[in-house]
């Protein structure tokens, strides 16, 4: 593709140093390269060894990752890739995810930048997900999986150090969140009863996907007593109810419901397509305006919602999400009786982008990227 | 904000204390290190009236100074 002895000539793009694990990551922590934990040292050969999965100019920006709106070349990205433990067959996956999160419905400077402690989170479907091993079963979200664990830390690395979201500096977020770290799963297709997520976001079955959604960490939704979908979804539906959560006030909020195998498989039995679940959920997951602090009431949802609730009396319902449509559901997970919702930061709007070819084509495997 | 600085107009972003390294760091980014930022006390939510009203108070006098230093 491109000469990479050439391109480190650059002015900035390389720097040497001692050949020496300690040495490296006492530089790379010195320059705020990290996100805290060691990395391993980008190597010329290591970087080169990455970029053999990429089939574009290696100094050709794919993206401008905000805040800093640093050009994200598959040069620099590669590097990243590198520090974070990667393997170079990942690289295609990394490239396809920083496109997406800086789509402008995704909003990465609100995303980076805000007080609240979402992350990307990035969902994969397709062939590519299992061809790359990516985690859908028990712990998906969890350590134990390199795929997820490096994939993840390697798009926390770009956002760091590329971007600049740097804490107290370009990502002011109150508390942050350990998914900060690496939030990266599959959607276990082959347990789902339904379409997975991806073909439900308008692209074919045999295209590989990642969807970026700007997320909360997942919160449990125990439910080992219901038998039916009713039983299954109405739990859900309760634990979508979240008085501070912030899809509550943002007209375009999706936020997702991840349903474990064997609760979906309840819901599916009762006769429920996703599309049934999610007005299930919507209609379920409301709660009367009394709930909400009096200045919440008064200062938000009667703004926010003018002719809606603008007169409404205190019984009147507020909807967790503005349309069923707008709940995202995906199956992950292994075996129990587990769901999770996942509220987002609201101001997004989730991205879905297949894996295609330069050519246009729909990728069929990580192979096609291969250079040399 | 930043357009409007460069086509010569007088712009100021008002910031927080809390948000002053991110607001010097934009300014940067978008090639207007100058930029003005006019600052009041944290935090912008769960004010009420009166306390918004302060905060304006604190910009004010920064939004005249500037506007006076432009037309010097």
């Amino acid at each position: 593709m491109t000469n990479l002895a050439e391109l480190l000539k650059t002015p900035g793009a390389s720097l040497e140093c001692e050949d020496d694990f300690d040495a490296v990551n006492e530089l790379v922590r010195g320059r705020g390269w990290s996100d805290g934990l060691p990395v391993v040292p980008p190597t010329a050969r290591r970087v080169e060894e990455m970029l053999a999965y990429c089939d574009r100019p290696w100094d050709e920006p794919v993206a401008k990752i905000a805040p800093r709106y640093g050009d994200a070349t598959p040069l620099r990205l590669a590097a990243n890739a590198v520090m974070a433990g990667c393997r170079p067959e990942y690289f295609p996956l990394l490239i396809l995810v920083t496109e997406a999160l800086c789509e402008e419905p995704f909003n990465l400077y609100g995303v980076q930048a805000t007080t609240h402690l979402c992350a990307p989170l990035v969902i994969v479907n397709g062939p590519v997900a299992k061809e790359l091993d990516i985690n859908s079963g028990h712990n998906a979200f969890g350590p134990g999986w390199r795929a997820n664990a490096t994939i993840g830390r390697a798009i926390r690395l770009a956002l760091v150090n590329i971007g600049g979201a740097i804490p107290a500096l370009g990502d002011m977020s109150t508390f942050g969140a350990p998914s900060k770290y690496s939030y990266l799963a599959a959607e276990n297709e082959a347990a789902s009863p339904w379409e997975p997520l991806h073909v439900e976001r308008g692209l074919p079955r045999e295209a590989s996907a990642v969807t970026v959604i700007g997320a909360e960490c997942p919160h449990n939704v125990n439910d080992h007593e219901s038998l039916t979908a009713e039983g299954i979804l109405t739990t859900i539906a309760g634990t979508l109810i979240a008085v501070g959560a912030n899809d509550i006030y943002y007209h375009q909020a999706q936020p997702l419901v991840v349903m474990g195998p064997e609760h979906a498989k309840t819901v599916a039995d009762g006769g429920f397509s996703k599309a049934d679940a999610k007005r299930f959920l919507h209609e379920h997951a409301q709660l009367p305006m009394r709930r909400f602090s009096n200045e919440n009431i008064e200062r938000r949802l009667r703004v926010t919602f003018k002719e809606r609730l603008g007169a409404a009396g205190l019984d009147e319902p507020v909807p967790m999400v503005q349309r069923p449509e707008s709940i995202l559901i995906a199956v992950i997970g292994g075996a129990g009786k587990h769901s999770a919702v996942i509220h987002t930061f609201g101001a997004t709007k989730p991205v879905t982008r297949a894996l295609r070819l330069r050519d246009g084509r729909y990728a069929k495997s990580v192979a096609d990227f291969r250079s040399q | 904000m930043c357009e409007l600085r460069k086509r010569g107009l007088a712009t100021a972003v008002i910031v927080s204390d809390a948000f002053l390294r991110l607001g010097k760091t934009q300014a940067r980014v978008f090639g207007v290190p100058d930029l003005p930022l006019l600052l009041i006390p944290h935090p912008l939510g769960g004010l009420s009236l009166e306390q918004v009203e302060g905060r304006a108070a604190h910009a004010i006098p920064q939004v005249l100074k500037l506007l006076k230093e432009r037309a010097a």
